[in-house]
This record gives structure tokens, sequence and C-alpha cells, in this order.
């Protein structure tokens, strides 16, 4: 045996010292904060258990289908995290193999490339299954106790689920070099997203909502259920991994051992078979897909069609400047284009931004942080898939109006609908807005020293972010009003709620984007991840569940009438509109105070 | 001692480095000179073996870097413009880990670092967390801990980024040093001064191409200039630049 501890053991030493320093240095972190969200934290928990546990409990009472549809439900649950823990598996392998840092060190180091995939596949599955293990405690503490499973419930479960995980680790990472030895950065985005609209509209299409006449009224439960067990039957394949998984899980609950042993033997030998398997084979394909990733322009571009486009594309842009500087030169003498012409194709968007009259500091800034955007597929990627799910969830509301025919159920549709909308925008400005005073990083010296100065820059990003946001939330608000049939006084209510939501989360992502910087990362997701960006989504939460109970609760439409209650919503309205200043005003001035008072 | 054959890296339809053949004897300290984008930091990654060549082969030691990877990795030390160090580790752990990663135990690692630390004046930051050092103090801890396992070929990109005149000083002065004991040096710079004052040989590569190779000397007298190497430098890419850009 060598003498020496095996590379791999060191990269997990050298890896695992540094997270606890990390999670150390939350001690210099003021003690309210880390408080706040460990409570925040703790209080997902708790709730989420104790929802699930109605939730099990009131599905188990159904008379004769009781058993049969919490079965059901743990089975297709377990195989929709497998997919997105596959997709997540799948993006985290890719950055974590082939856009780290770390990965082109150990490549220059005497450490086999094997080892290197090895530590390099447990680390992105680490990163990829701590949410899924966040999400399942509280479900399966829940199941467990409205099955009173023996103690030994739990710790086996744990063990479970953690070979599990295993599968779509490797089958992820596996997948990420096979695609990053045919696609680059970009395309291997735009491949990802597309599979995810697609996943998407499959789910979408299969659980499509079917219009129930009035005479199935009747039995629409009983025809509801019989649907509902027809389409969720794919997630009782006995390939799915999850499928074993849930079936180990339920039958060591049911007190059935030797079933749920035989189960967690299937997901042990394939756990054991494609490690081994990629520990093996994964690291000569590696190898070859860093190399391509580091050798490659563009994927496009090594398309002759795409090359002769863009060629194309060039010498029309340049063309088109010509002619508008032949116009706008003085007729007299004609002068033929400057030679730096040729080198600034025109823009379409710098003279839409010129026709909006902003000043020029101001039109810079806003220039550069939509082609910032823009040119980031994963920002825009993630944006789309955001409003994009929650637009496919409007739309499909048209569907159900005819069953809401009761005051309360439109109203809590109502209501919901504003949560999920803030709840999307507070995942949107925590993700994009909150990173964008860190991601000047080590260029903040750009900003801060032109006569603009760091203040105003900031200013200018919040108004930026948040009139994007107004567009698309106070859209989708009038959207889903529409489609639930409400009357325009309704509509106007949530859209005013939604327009002073908006302003006050982009001022808490962008206040505290500036309170607590990162200029040393250039990853946003890593910039989001720390405890700035976790503040910023626990304070946005809290807000948004804070002012819908508010708005909820004085409603100005009664919940089982339809009387109005003036003063009650009046009294709503005053606690709501000075909650939000409060909480978005006071991050915002106390970073803008930063920022002008910042050293560069 | 360095050997690339006949090496062309393609990207997409350019042609990054176009043929380059180019041996460097054991102990000679070789500079490697050339314009933006030339295909110099391309060079260097498939000489430490980052990046696959379409075409021709590198040697390190005399082990091809493709073929016999860990052979070649055990022999060279790879410093980039912008080194990767572990932010929460502290220098001397970070030491201690290359060292291992290259077999050593923690005695022969002590007494490796017993030598360079004092010299790169590394004890006062020795045991704080590398996030909180300079960027200047963090290239001499890379430099410290890629000379650590005594390497045959040290290969390092544009070494005085961020490094202050003295400091400068002792890494030109280390090399040099390790370089009459046996270790190969190629260094990529765009100071053609440090080329100047450090090279026994010094090469220009030009997009994609080594154009030029020799001594200080000999590259002025393929120029037709005299006085600083800049000069010769200058003439040359320039006579250069005059042809179309080499395409696959």
């Amino acid at each position: 045996m060598s003498r020496f501890p095996s590379p791999l053991a060191l990269l997990i030493r050298v890896n695992a010292l540094s997270s606890w320093r990390r999670l150390l240095a939350l001690r210099h972190e003021s003690r309210l904060l880390v408080g706040v969200i460990a409570a925040f934290l703790s209080g997902y928990l708790v709730l989420s258990f104790l929802l699930f546990d109605l939730g099990l409990r009131f599905i188990g009472r159904f008379p004769g289908l009781g058993s049969l549809l919490v079965e059901r439900l743990l089975f297709l649950l377990f195989a929709f995290l497998f997919s997105l823990l596959l997709l997540s598996n799948l993006v985290i392998a890719y950055t974590n193999l082939f856009r780290n840092r770390e990965t082109a060190f150990l490549l220059t180091a005497p450490v086999p490339v094997e080892s290197v995939v090895r530590w390099k596949l447990i680390e992105s599955s680490l990163l990829a299954s701590w949410a899924f293990l966040f999400l399942i405690a509280p479900l399966l503490a829940a199941y467990g106790i409205s099955n009173n499973v023996a103690w030994h419930f739990y710790p086996v479960t744990f063990v479970f689920v953690g070979i599990f995980l295993v599968i779509p680790g490797v089958a992820g990472a596996a997948a990420a070099v096979t695609l990053a030895r045919h696609l680059d950065r970009k395309a291997f985005q735009l491949t990802a997203l597309c599979a995810v609209v697609g996943f998407i509209l499959l789910v979408a299409w299969r659980f499509r909502p079917e219009p129930v006449a009035d005479e199935q009224l009747e039995a629409r439960i009983q025809a509801v259920i019989d649907r509902l067990l027809v389409n969720t039957r794919f997630a009782q394949s006995p390939v799915l991994p999850s499928y074993w998984l849930s079936a180990a899980v339920q039958n060591w609950a049911e007190g059935a051992l030797p079933v749920a042993g035989f189960f967690a033997l299937v997901l042990l030998s394939n756990a054991l078979l494609l490690s081994r398997l990629a520990a093996l084979f994964l690291g000569r394909p590696f190898y070859s897909a860093a190399s391509s990733v580091q050798s490659r322009s563009s994927v496009f571009a090594e398309w002759a069609w795409f090359r002769r486009l863009e060629e194309r594309r060039r010498s029309m842009a340049l063309l088109l400047r010509d002619s508008f500087l032949a116009e706008s030169s003085p007729s007299e003498g004609s002068q033929p284009p400057q030679p730096l012409a040729r080198w600034t194709p025109s823009d379409h968007l710098d003279r839409l931004l010129q026709m909006l009259r902003l000043p020029p500091d101001a039109r810079a800034i806003i220039a550069k942080d939509i082609r910032v955007f823009w040119r980031d597929t994963t920002q825009w990627g993630q944006s789309v898939l955001l409003f994009g799910l929650l637009t496919v969830y409007i739309i499909n509301l048209r569907h159900f109006t005819r069953q809401l025919d009761s005051q309360f159920w439109i109203s809590l549709v109502s209501f919901l609908n504003l949560g999920a909308c803030a709840l999307n925008v507070a995942t949107i400005t925590t993700r994009f807005v909150f990173p964008q005073f860190s991601l000047e990083g080590r260029r903040v010296w750009l900003v801060g020293l032109a006569p603009l100065g760091l203040a105003r820059a900031v200013r200018i990003k919040f108004w930026l972010a948040t009139l994007t946001a107004l567009v698309l939330t106070v859209s989708l608000t009038v959207l889903s009003g529409n489609l639930l049939r409400l009357e325009w006084p309704r509509i106007v209510f949530f859209a005013g709620a939604t327009t002073l939501m908006t302003f006050t989360l982009n001022g808490i992502a962008v206040g505290l984007g500036v309170l607590y910087p990162n200029f040393r990362e250039t990853n946003p997701s890593k910039i989001v991840s720390g405890f700035g960006g976790t503040f910023c989504l626990v304070l946005s939460f809290l807000y948004i569940l804070t002012s819908v109970v508010v708005l909820g609760v004085g409603s100005p439409w009664g919940w089982r009438d339809n009387e109005s209650h003036p003063g009650r919503a009046m009294a709503a309205w005053t606690v709501f509109v000075l909650f939000s200043a409060l909480a978005g005003a006071v991050p915002l001035r106390m970073g803008l105070r930063k920022a002008a008072t910042t050293e560069l | 001692m360095i050997e690339l054959v006949d090496v062309v890296k393609h990207f997409g339809d350019v042609r990054a480095v176009d043929g380059i053949s180019l041996t460097v004897p054991k102990g000679q300290f070789f500079c490697v000179l050339g314009p933006n984008a030339a295909g110099k930091t391309t060079t260097i990654k498939i000489l430490v073996g980052l990046m696959r060549p379409n075409q021709g082969l590198a040697r390190v030691a005399g082990f091809d870097v493709q073929q016999q990877p860990l052979e070649a990795r055990r022999r060279l030390a790879y410093v980039p413009d912008f080194p990767f160090l572990y932010d929460k580790l502290t220098p001397w752990e970070f030491l201690r880990f290359t060292g291992q990663l290259f077999l050593m135990d923690d005695d022969h690692i002590r007494r490796a670092a017993a030598d360079l630390i004092p010299r790169f004046q590394l004890e006062e930051w020795l045991h704080k967390p590398i996030e909180s050092l300079s960027h200047g103090t963090r290239q001499r801890v890379a430099i410290t801990s890629a000379l650590l396992h005594d390497p045959e070929v040290f290969v390092i990109d544009e070494p005085m980024v961020g490094l202050d005149p003295h400091h400068a000083r002792v890494v030109k002065d280390t090399l040099r040093e390790r370089a009459q004991r046996g270790m190969t040096v190629f260094l990529s710079t765009h100071q053609t001064s440090v080329a100047e004052e450090m090279a026994d040989r010094v090469g220009i590569i030009h997009r994609g191409r080594l154009v030029a190779v020799g001594t200080p000397a000999e590259l002025h007298s393929k120029a037709g200039t005299d006085g600083a190497l800049e000069r010769a430098f200058l003439s040359i890419t320039e006579g250069e630049r005059q042809q179309p850009t080499p395409v696959a």
C-alpha cells in the first residue's frame, strides 16, 4: 500500500476543509442576519412538514383509494424529482468539469484524469442534490409519521436516498461529457433550455386539464381520479430508478422488509455499476471533451453556411451604416464615410436609447447591462424559463374558470396568483439583480471614477431592472385577471399591488447587492449562493408572505360573500404601502449611501 | 528538456498554432515573445497537456504529454498568468497539498519549503488565509508551490504581473539559479526587457508560427537591428504583419 494519500483523498480533504472554513466564516456575519436565515430555513422545514402531513392524511382518508393515491403520489413525486436531478446534475457537472479553474489546475498536476473526474462527480452530485434532500426531508418525515413507522425507517430511508442520488449524478456527468464533446457553452445552454422547455410542454400536454361538462359534475371526483391514475402510470415503470427508491421506501414503511431490501439492492447494484463505469471509462472522454471545449470558437462557426450568413449580416450592417452616414453628412461635397465607420457597425440598441432622450451616461450603463444580459444565455434562459412556467400556469387558468364559481375560490386563486407572480419576481431579482453590482468586479473603478459615480450607476440599474420587470409582472397580472374573468376594479387592485411589490423587491435586491458585494467572484450563481444572496432571498420571501397575507386579510371583497369592505381595505393598503416602502427603501437607501462612499 | 514537433491547433477555421517545432534543451532559459493573440498561450496549453493538438506532439523531459501524461506532469510545473489557489487554505496548507500531489512526504516538503519560503518572503503570510493576500503575494505562493517538487521543466506565463521590483528580482534570480542547476524554463511574456535580461534563447511567435528563434544577438542579426531587443521584435513582427492570416 502506498504511503502517500491518493489524489482523490487529498482533494476531498482540501475541499472539505475549505467548506468547513466557509461555514465558520458565518461567525463574522451579523448574528441577527444569520438568525433570520436560520429561522427562515427552520420555518420552511416545519411548515412544509405540517403541510405534507396534512395533505397525506387528507388524501389517505379517501374511501377505498387513499393508500393507492398516496402510493401513486410518492412514485410521481420521485419521478419528477429524478428528472429535475438529472437536469441539474447535467448543468452543474458541465460547469464543474469544463468551466472550473480547479479542474484546469488539476489537469496540469500529476493527478490521473480518472481521479479528477471522480472528484468532480462527487462535488457536482453534492451541489446538485442538497436542495433535493432539503425538499424531501419534510415529506419523508410526514410520510413516516402518518404511517406510524418504526424508528429505523428514517436512517434507512436516508441511506436509500443517498444511494439513489449516485444514479442521476453519474448519468448527468456522463451526459455533460458527451455533450461537451459536440457543443460549446452557448450551444449547450441552448440545448439545455430547449430540453427544459420541451419537458414542460410534454408535461403540460400530458396533464392538460379537460373541461368538465355539467352532467359530469356529479361523478367528477371519480373521473378525475381515474384520469390521474391513468396519466401517472409512467411513474411506476420498473426501469426508473425513482421507482426503485419509492418501492424501497414504501415497502420498508409497511414492514415488508424483504421486498424493500430487494429494491434497495437493485438501487445499490445500479449505483455501484454506474460509478464503476464512470470511474473506469469517463476519464479519457472527459479529457477529449475538455480539450474540445477549449479549442472551439463557436459550434455554429464550424458550419460553412453559418459563417456565410454571419459574413453577409456583417456586410449588410456596414452597408446600412455607410448609407446612414452618407445621408446624414452635408450634401455639398458629399464626403465618403469616415474610415472609423467601417469599425463601428450600426447598432439598433444605441439608436433606440437615443430616441428615449436619456442622458449619455445612463444610456451607456443601460446599453452595457442589456448587452451583457442578452449575451449570457444562462441569464435570459433562466428568466424565460421562470416566466414561461408562470405564463403556462396562467394560461391554463382558463380551463378552471368554469369550476371557479365560488367567491372563496376566485379570491384564493387570485391572491395565490399575486403570490406566485411576486415569488417569480423575487427569484429573478435575487438571481440577476442582486449580483449586478458585484459583477462590476475588478472593473468597478471604471464606473466609480466616471463622472456619473457609483451611486448614480446603482440608481440606473435599479430603474432598468424595475421597469423591465414591471412590463412582465403587470402584463401577467392583467392576463390572469382576465382569464379568471375578474371585474376591472379587481384587476386594477392586483396590478397596483404587483407594481408596488416589483419596486420593493428590486429595491431589496439592488440595495443588498451593494451592501454585500463579492468582487472576487465572476460567476453570478456563486455570488447569489453567498450570505448576501441568501439573505436577499429570505427577506424577499418574508416580504411577499407578509404582503399577501395583509392584502388577503384586508381584501376589499369578502371571502365568502360579494360585499365590499372599504374600511378594512383602506387599512390593509395603508399597512401594505408603508411596509413596502420600508422594506424596499431602507436597503436601497443604505446601498446608495454605501455606493456613494465606497473607496475604490 | 522540451520538444514541440510540428504542432498544429485549429480553433474553428483559424490556425492558432501553425506547425511550431522547437527544442529547448535541459537547463536552458527560453523566453517566448509575441503580440496579443499570437498563439503563445495555446502553445503553452498544448505543452502542459491542457489541450490536445490537431497535429504534432509535445514532449516534456522525454515523455509525450498526450501518451504519458502522468510521467510528463510529474516532471513539470506550470504557473499561469492567473494561477488557481484555494482561497480558504493558508499558503502552508496549499504548499503541503501540492507537495503531496507530487508524492512528496512531509519531511521532503518541509526541507524544500525551508529554502523557498524565506527566499520569497512568505513567512509572514504562511498561516493566513490565501483570500486575504494581495495579488503579488498570491503570485509568489503559486511560484513557490510550483518550484517545491524541483521540476525538470518550468513553464510560466507572464510571471512578473503584480510583482513589485524586489520580488520580480527574486523570481528572476531563482529561475536563473534553477536553470543553472538543470531546470528547463519556458517563460512567456510581453516584456522584451525580461527576455533580453534572462533568456539564453528567445522565440517569437506571430500568427501561430514561430517566426524567429535564437539568442538576442541572433534575433538582432536576423532583423538587421541593434540596441534593445524590442527593436528586433517590432521589426520581425511588423514584417510578418504584411502576410495574410493563415487559415486551415
